[in-house]
Order: C-alpha cells, then structure tokens, then sequence
C-alpha cells in the first residue's frame, strides 16, 4: 500500500521529465523551416496529457494527505521482533561455533599425526 | 516566492501550501508554453526595427523557457516533499509495512528456534550414546558431581517404575549423585560399580 503511492509519485516524476522533454520537442520543431505537423500535433498530445495526469495525480495525492495526516508523530516500531530475530541468530551462531569447535576437536583426536 | 518556502505549524497550512504550490507551477509551465508559442509568431508590422524584435523575443523566450524549467524543478521538489511527508504521516501504511516487518521477523525467529530445537534434539540423542560409552569405559574422569545424560535418564526410568532394584552398592546409595544401576541394563552395572569403588 505504502509502495503503490510511492511508485505513483515517482511516475509522477517522470511525467514531469516528459513534460519539459515534450516542450522541447515542440519549440525545436517550431523552429525549423519546414514543421512536421504530425510530429508536432503528437507532441502536443503528450504534453497536455502529461501536465493533466501530472495535476490529478498530485491533487490525489494532496486530497488523500488531508484525510490521512494527524500531525501526531508515528510511534510504532519493529524494535521487539528485530531484537527477537536477532537473539535467535546469535543462538544460530553460537550453536554453529561450538559445534564447530567440537568438530575440531574429534578431527584433531581422531588424527594420530597431529 | 521563498517565503512560501517556510515550513508551516499545522498540517492543514501544509497541505493547503502544497496545493498552491502544484497549482502555480502548472499555471507558469502552461503560461510560459503559451506564450512562447505566441511570440514564435512572426508579426510583419513591429513598433520597433525587426532586429530589435527579434533580440526582444530571443530574450523572453529564453526568459520564458527558463521559467518552464524552474517550474519543472519546482514539481519535483513538491514530489519530494509529498514523497516525505507520505512516509512519516500516512498512518495506514506505516502500520501495515511494520505489521508485515513484524511477522517477516517473527517467522524468521520461529524458523530459526525450529531448526535449533531439531538440532538439540538430534544432539541428546548422540550425547545419551556417548556418555554411555564413555562413562562405561575405564577412561572416565566422572566424580559424582554432575549426573550423566544416560544416568539422569536411567534415573528418571528408575523412579517411574520403582518395582526394580535401585542399587548395589553402599557408595552409591550415600552419594545422592551416584550412578543408579538398573537391571535393564546390566552392560553398564559393571563399568559404574568399578567408578563408584573407586570413589574415595
């Protein structure tokens, strides 16, 4: 959920890259002596459809905010379940070290040459 | 124009700056479009020589594009904010992403404690054998002092079925952690008897 809004702000983004690329394009072809109409007619598509999505996806977002926001801070936190993950892989990890350590052991006496 | 800048005391006056903010620069971009395209217009009747007119353009198209471009910039910094203020104050979606950091971490740990527990399991096991064999042999340092595996278990089976005999030696009886012999399993009676003779 947090992520769908974030990628739509970032396609946002791009929109307004396609924005400025699109009124390039179209003063660019403005001007040379012989204008490709159907270039500039695509063009000019683009960049009204780009500025009109640009606008409602912001004002969306913007609306959304209004009902959403508190002011209040969040306190939540993943600080118990991340120091219970983390207990239990340094369980993991003193288990694998002493059964290393054992197994160093039984290679050591089982080696007559050693 | 910086003044607008300044980050407001409620949320409201910062919603409500970000609408402007989007609304102004959409209008300058469309504005700025607008007018460039009127003024690439070529006019034949110019107050002023041609030359003139057209360095006066040249300037406010220049002008003029570099008001589209702020304007862009302007968007992207409005994304931004939007970006930063979605992540600290939309509530719904801060909790959802912490209740399924939560579970991730939780389900990591229960995976871990499983493994761990299987492997203690499988350990004991090897250790009940060893300690068997160990403690059975005349190798064995054992003073009383600590219960073996395979004796605690021996014990454990002793007091579950107290119709078998529980001892056969003195020295075993007084050391409340002396080794059980157990009839079940006469293999062991003679390595314990021989640690319990030699107890001082």
């Amino acid at each position: 959920m947090a992520n769908d809004r974030l990628r739509a702000l970032e396609d946002v983004e791009k929109e307004i890259a396609v924005i400025l690329q699109c009124a390039g394009n179209i003063i660019l072809e403005l001007s040379k002596e012989k204008h490709n109409a159907s270039l500039l007619d695509r063009q000019l598509a683009q960049f009204t459809s780009a500025v009109n999505r640009v606008e409602s996806e912001l004002s969306s977002q913007i609306r959304y905010l209004t009902q959403v926001a508190t002011g209040q801070p969040h306190e939540g936190s993943t600080y118990s379940a991340r120091k219970d993950c983390q207990m239990a892989l340094n369980r993991a990890e003193y288990a694998r070290i002493k059964l290393g350590e054992l197994g160093r052991t039984c290679e050591v006496l089982l080696d007559p040459q050693t | 124009m910086s003044t607008q800048r300044v980050l407001p005391q409620s949320k409201e006056t910062l919603l409500q700056s970000y609408n402007k903010r989007l609304k102004d620069d959409i209008r300058s971009i469309l504005d700025n479009f607008t007018e460039i395209i009127k003024t690439a217009k070529v006019e034949d009747e110019t107050q002023v020589s041609r030359a003139t007119q057209g360095e006066q353009d040249h300037y406010e198209m220049h002008v003029r594009a570099a008001n589209i471009v702020r304007a862009g910039e302007s968007l992207m910094k409005l994304v931004s904010d939007l970006k930063q203020f979605l992540i600290l104050n939309d509530f719904p979606s801060v909790n959802e992403a912490i209740s399924q950091r939560n579970q991730q971490l939780r389900t990591l740990q229960e995976e871990c404690d499983k493994k761990l527990t299987a492997l203690r399991d499988e350990i004991a096991i090897d250790l009940y054998e060893l300690e068997e064999e160990y403690y059975s042999s005349s190798y064995s340092l054992w003073d009383g002092a600590d219960l073996p595996l395979c004796e605690a278990f021996h014990r454990r089976d002793s007091c579950a079925s107290p119709g078998t005999s529980t001892g056969t030696s003195a020295d075993g009886m007084e050391d409340i952690a002396g080794p059980v012999s157990q009839e079940s399993t006469p293999g062991n009676l003679n390595g314990h008897s021989t640690n319990a003779a030699e107890h001082p």
